[in-house]
């Protein structure tokens, strides 16, 4: 049955509210942001159509807060709501509570959340699907488990220990060696509280040189499950992802073919709606894929799908939830283009310090295939109490190497960021790599090649270098002769 | 008219002096770029501007152009911000004609203390000049053995320089020993050039003259070179005389560089040389070109000129070089005993007669700041009446008993022995031989007393007899290296590390700010490198790597709470920067320095102070090593603090919730 969306609230910030926000343009669909203290002034709020204030700089307080939320989107006037990506989006509560107020959740049902948002539950739902997993242990209690459960089954050091209800690289600790088990039990447990308010903890055998494939899937209401294929997350740093890209390097087609249609199998198995995303972990040396986890939310790299497909996720969003069914079939999905996608975190790139301020300057990359994605503006604040991202630089070319020559232009030639530090010249040091550019990395390339890769920084501009005497001048003129001179 | 020779680099040692002893009448070596600025413009001439002049220079016939060395490297590397080595590749591009002549001290390089073989050898070698004037201000020509070494092993010009001064003691017979040292050091006459380095200006006509005679008359095939500042009013004839008597090479400069410490007026003296039947190869087109070149920019350098102002003919008795003359008298300002002057130049013409060298770098610097401080130290002590005082004791213990201290009255006697007492470390490393010997041999037992006390006799014990290049141990270069490495966060490129090695904290420093403000020293003008921008629409115009730029003031706004905001349109785009003045409000953040002090590991912010088992932790408390003390986060990621010892707590710095930045004191912890 089809229904009506009048006004969409999204209840996140940054770059998922601002991109949520182009297609709800696009579609002519009045928007409600909301933002905390902090962001009073941010990208997200200046675009919508109305905004409402929710409360204070920590998350728990404003884009944490259910309640503020649904009472937002019924003084606003919003009938649906968008949950973005982070922040509330893998919570069934929530979807659960928006449900109950009567309003529209864009995103799959509360009970697939719930199942799917419990890694112990998911991984047992996908064995009895027979989809290949990774060996482990649920519910752990305590560091004892552990050590019984890799002596059970003969599983050797590393492992990684997960918060059941994690993702996002969030709440996962590597562990290289007895010694370090306990206390890394203890800061997964607590991140794990302190992230997702629920301390339970999975361990997993760690794959060594694994790469990190995933598949995106869309669904409607109506039973059709569809893949638009996969996408390669593999480099990432802190368990993170920062480079993505699509189709994978890594999979052949008849791999390609497997591992898509083993999404839709077990998508389809949990009766699954909406955009959603199945994680696996590729063992490049048996060239085995195994289940990780599904991601029941939009992802930050869904870009590169839509560059490869020609499609809007977004909108297939919306318009499954107001009860549209797919309009294409798995045939008609035909990728015709490379895409790559890096993510400029505000971090200082040698060392992944966060950076947060104002950003006094911001040229953003433009040319032949560019895409940016972008929460911030000129002159607009970085704060201290929110994820780093704030753009996504995504190009795409007709092959692996046109869309990693247009970065390198976006990345060297066309981006422009003052006052903060970002990633881009690790970012630009890793797609100008070796390694990355014939496809040979795992997730350890970056802790791998960290010295070489920050080596490889040191490329000037005349415009850069301009903008520093510019600096000198700007101080003199300010404070007149110095003594030094 | 007979064509100028021009002498270019690449040309073999051997046949540069060979050219200049065929060739008829008199060469000038130009000290406009280098000795110029130092007498009269304490080094602050820019490259930028100087550049103006190499076209000409390029094509004028100058036997070299003195445009390295001495402190304009110290200088540019600390004031000017100029790295020399760039310097050097500016100059070679635009004036591929001349010779690029450096003014090194033997042991001390461009830098002041002694240095070791190893490093006299890795810095001669890798720096592109092609003439090497050397000078050691003890005359220990054995100190001088390194760098001969390195310069004649590339096959570049070495010039052996002997510190002149007129003394009683300072006799022909005393430098022709000297110059036999010099040409044993170098094999023979053919390779060098002699230098006679006049570094006060104090040698008359007639002194000149004669030593000249006598160096040509022991030597004749000796090339001799005449190095002299103006101090005393009489360089020109000292000059003419130097020329008459066989001198080769005169060293002048520009006329409008022409003040009063540096050489003598290029044009004057091209003019007296020639009347007096002397020709001088140089196209006097090209020079009076550069002459007229200096007049557009050398206004803008009025700030930068001596406060003393004039002549001085008793340079004579002082005997402060050019070099140092105005800037003493900056520091005399500056340090607010400028009244001091007169009385300090008085006790400097005591003491050069009771601790004989040469006043020249590092020999001034020591008789600066060892004469200056005793003359503050009765200042401030016994007021007017003091200095008075002191320079009466000096003056009877000098001119009227002849340094005989057994003569002094037994107060007299004790005064004398606390003289030195609180003397610079350079002064008792000086008459501990840490430069090599003393010309006239070691001061009188008294002087160690003075200096030392009670441990005198030992210290004499000790004393070296040995040039310090047999006496410094070597340097770990690779170590020194990768110490450089670290303090920059980087590799350093050979020529950085060479400024590393000469001097360590003005090259960290220089590096920091080139990587903050680029290439602003080289492109920008000198009124807007000194003043900046003025009035709103006031714009400098420059071009970077071939590309053209401007910047245009639009607005300057006025200081509030420690800013100002300056509008600027750099390239047509409209830039607000905030600059922060010295009177900014700065929030006192602690950092960590000492082992005991444990800082944050990243920026971020304090969510715990202690860990789940124990709860907070507070001062007073007992930590062990590896146990988690505050948890950090950012970006919502964990970072565990652990206790790097076992230890207690004697502060805890932050509050929970607390900000803190990347090296923020946390804690402070005794190990126990």
């Amino acid at each position: 049955m089809e229904k009506e969306i009048k006004k969409i609230l999204i209840a996140n910030r940054g770059v998922p509210a601002v991109r949520i926000m182009h297609t709800c343009r696009d579609l002519m669909i009045p928007t409600t942001a909301v933002y905390s203290t902090p962001d009073r002034l941010a990208q997200h709020v200046l675009m919508a159509d109305t905004a409402v204030h929710i409360g204070e700089a920590p998350p728990v307080e404003s884009y944490l807060n259910m309640d503020k939320l649904i009472d937002a989107a019924i003084c606003t006037g919003s009938d649906a709501v968008h949950p973005g990506w982070g922040f509330l989006a893998e919570n069934h509560l929530f979807a659960q509570k928006v449900i109950d107020a009567g309003l529209t959740w864009i995103g799959p049902s509360p009970k697939v959340i719930e199942m799917m948002g419990d890694k112990i539950r998911a991984k047992q739902i996908a064995k009895k699907a027979h989809i290949p997993t990774v060996p482990g242990i649920d519910n752990v209690q305590n560091a004892d488990d552990i050590l019984k459960w890799m002596k059970k089954d003969d599983v050797s050091f590393p492992i990684m220990l997960k918060a059941s209800a994690g993702g996002g690289g969030k709440g996962m600790v590597k562990v290289e060696k007895a010694d370090h088990l306990s206390q890394a039990f203890a800061q997964t447990q607590s991140e794990a509280k302190k992230a997702f308010g629920d301390s339970t903890i999975l361990a997993e055998k760690y794959i060594e040189r694994g790469r990190h494939i995933e598949v995106q899937v869309v669904a409607d209401t109506y039973g059709n499950v569809i893949h638009l294929f996969e996408r390669e997350c593999t480099l990432q740093r802190r368990n993170q992802k920062i480079i993505e890209e699509a189709p994978s390097p890594t999979l052949d087609s008849g791999l390609r073919q497997e591992i898509c249609f083993t999404a839709v199998r077990l998508m389809r198995e949990i009766g699954y709606s909406t955009a959603g995303t199945v994680e696996f972990i590729f063992d490049i040396n048996t060239r085995k894929f195994y289940f990780l986890e599904v991601n029941t939310r939009l992802q930050v790299e869904h870009g590169i799908t839509e560059l490869m497909t020609g499609l809007d996720i977004v909108s297939i969003m919306i318009d499954v939830a107001r009860g549209k069914v797919l309009p294409f079939e798995q045939d008609q999905i035909v990728p015709n283009r490379w895409a790559l996608e890096v993510r400029l975190n505000a971090e200082d790139p040698k060392n992944f310090s966060p950076s947060f301020g104002t950003i006094t300057r911001m040229q953003i990359p433009d040319g032949p295939g560019v895409r940016i994605a972008n929460g911030v503006y000129e002159g607009a604040d970085i704060p201290p109490y929110y994820d780093s991202l704030f753009m996504l630089l995504m190009t795409a070319g007709p092959d692996r190497e046109d869309a990693i020559k247009t970065m390198d232009r976006a990345l060297s030639k066309n981006l422009r960021v003052e006052g903060v530090k970002t990633l881009a010249p690790l970012l630009l040091s890793i797609i100008r790599h070796p390694l990355f550019i014939s496809g040979d990395f795992s997730t350890r390339f970056i802790e791998e090649h960290m010295a070489e890769l920050i080596s490889m920084f040191k490329e000037k501009n005349s415009e850069d270098e301009a903008l520093k005497i510019a600096r000198y001048v700007a101080e003199i003129s300010a404070l007149g002769p110095q003594k030094w001179m | 008219m007979k064509k100028t020779i021009l002498i270019k680099p690449n040309t073999p040692a051997k046949e540069i002096v060979s050219q200049v002893r065929s060739a008829e009448g008199v060469f000038i070596t130009s000290t406009g770029m280098r000795d110029a600025g130092q007498s009269d413009f304490k080094n602050r001439h820019r490259i930028h501007d100087l550049l103006l002049l190499a076209p000409f220079y390029n094509n004028m016939g100058l036997f070299s152009s003195e445009c390295h060395g001495g402190a304009r490297w110290h200088v540019g590397v600390m004031n000017r911000k100029e790295d020399p080595f760039e310097e050097i590749d500016m100059l070679r591009e635009l004036m591929p004609n001349v010779l690029l002549q450096t003014l090194i001290r033997e042991t001390n390089l461009f830098g002041y203390r002694p240095y070791p073989k190893n490093v006299i050898e890795h810095v001669v070698s890798r720096v592109d000049i092609d003439v090497w004037r050397c000078f050691s201000f003890l005359n220990d020509v054995r100190n001088m053995r390194t760098v001969a070494e390195a310069v004649m092993k590339r096959g570049r010009l070495f010039e052996p320089a002997i510190s002149f001064t007129q003394a009683d003691w300072t006799t022909n017979s005393y430098y022709l020993g000297l110059v036999q040292e010099m040409v044993s050091l170098c094999g023979g006459t053919d390779e060098i050039i002699l230098c006679i380095k006049d570094m006060a200006g104090v040698g008359s006509p007639s002194r000149i003259s004669s030593l000249v005679d006598a160096i040509k008359q022991k030597y004749p095939e000796i090339l001799v070179q005449y190095h002299r500042h103006s101090t005393d009013g009489l360089a020109m004839p000292a000059l003419l005389a130097a020329a008459k008597s066989g001198a080769k090479i005169l060293d002048a400069q520009e006329d409008t560089f022409t003040r009063f410490y540096g050489q003598a007026p290029v044009l004057g003296l091209i003019a007296y040389l020639e009347e007096s039947g002397i020709t001088v190869n140089i196209d006097k087109d090209y020079v009076d070109a550069s002459v007229q070149k200096v007049r557009e920019w050398i206004s803008q350098y009025e700030w930068a000129e001596s406060p003393f102002k004039g002549y001085d003919y008793n340079v004579t008795k002082h005997r402060m070089p050019g070099g140092a003359f105005p800037s003493s008298f900056e520091q005399a300002e500056q340090g607010g005993f400028l009244h001091l002057m007169p009385a300090i130049l008085t006790v400097m013409s005591l003491y050069n007669r009771i601790v004989k060298y040469f006043d020249v770098t590092p020999g001034s610097q020591i008789t600066w700041v060892t004469c200056s401080g005793i003359v503050n130290r009765y200042d401030k002590e016994r007021g007017k009446a003091g200095v008075r005082h002191i320079i009466e004791l000096l003056t009877k213990f000098v001119e009227e008993k002849a340094q005989r201290i057994d003569k002094m009255d037994k107060s007299e006697q004790e005064e004398l022995k606390m003289l030195f007492r609180n003397a610079p470390g350079d002064f008792k490393n000086l008459i501990m031989g840490g430069y090599g010997k003393l010309p006239m041999g070691w001061p009188d037992e008294w002087v160690y007393e003075s200096a030392f006390g009670d441990e005198w006799k030992e210290k004499i014990k000790e004393r070296k007899d040995e040039s310090p290049l047999e006496s410094v141990p070597h340097d770990d270069l690779s170590a020194l290296r990768s110490e450089f490495a670290d303090l920059i966060g980087r590799s350093p490129s050979d020529e950085e590390f060479i400024l590393y090695l000469m001097h360590p904290k003005d090259a960290v420093e220089l590096l920091a700010f080139r990587e903050k403000y680029g290439d602003a020293p080289l492109h920008l003008p000198t009124n807007v490198w000194r003043e900046g921008l003025n009035n709103p629409g006031d714009k400098v115009e420059f071009e970077l790597w071939g590309k053209p730029y401007c910047i245009e003031l639009v607005s300057k706004g006025a200081e509030h709470e420690g800013l100002i905001h300056v509008v600027m349109k750099v390239n047509n785009k409209t830039r607000v920067y905030t600059v922060e003045t010295p009177r900014a409000r700065k929030a006192e953040i602690r950092m960590a320095k000492a082992a005991s002090d444990i800082g944050a590991p990243i920026n971020g912010s304090v969510w715990r102070i202690g860990n789940p088992e124990r709860g907070a932790l507070k001062a007073g408390d007992i930590v062990h090593k590896g146990e988690e003390i505050a948890n950090l986060e950012a970006m919502k990621m964990e970072n565990a603090i652990a206790a790097p010892f076992d230890g207690q707590i004697v502060e805890v710095c932050v509050k929970l919730n607390d900000t803190v930045q990347e090296g923020q004191l946390l804690f402070v912890i005794e190990k126990v």
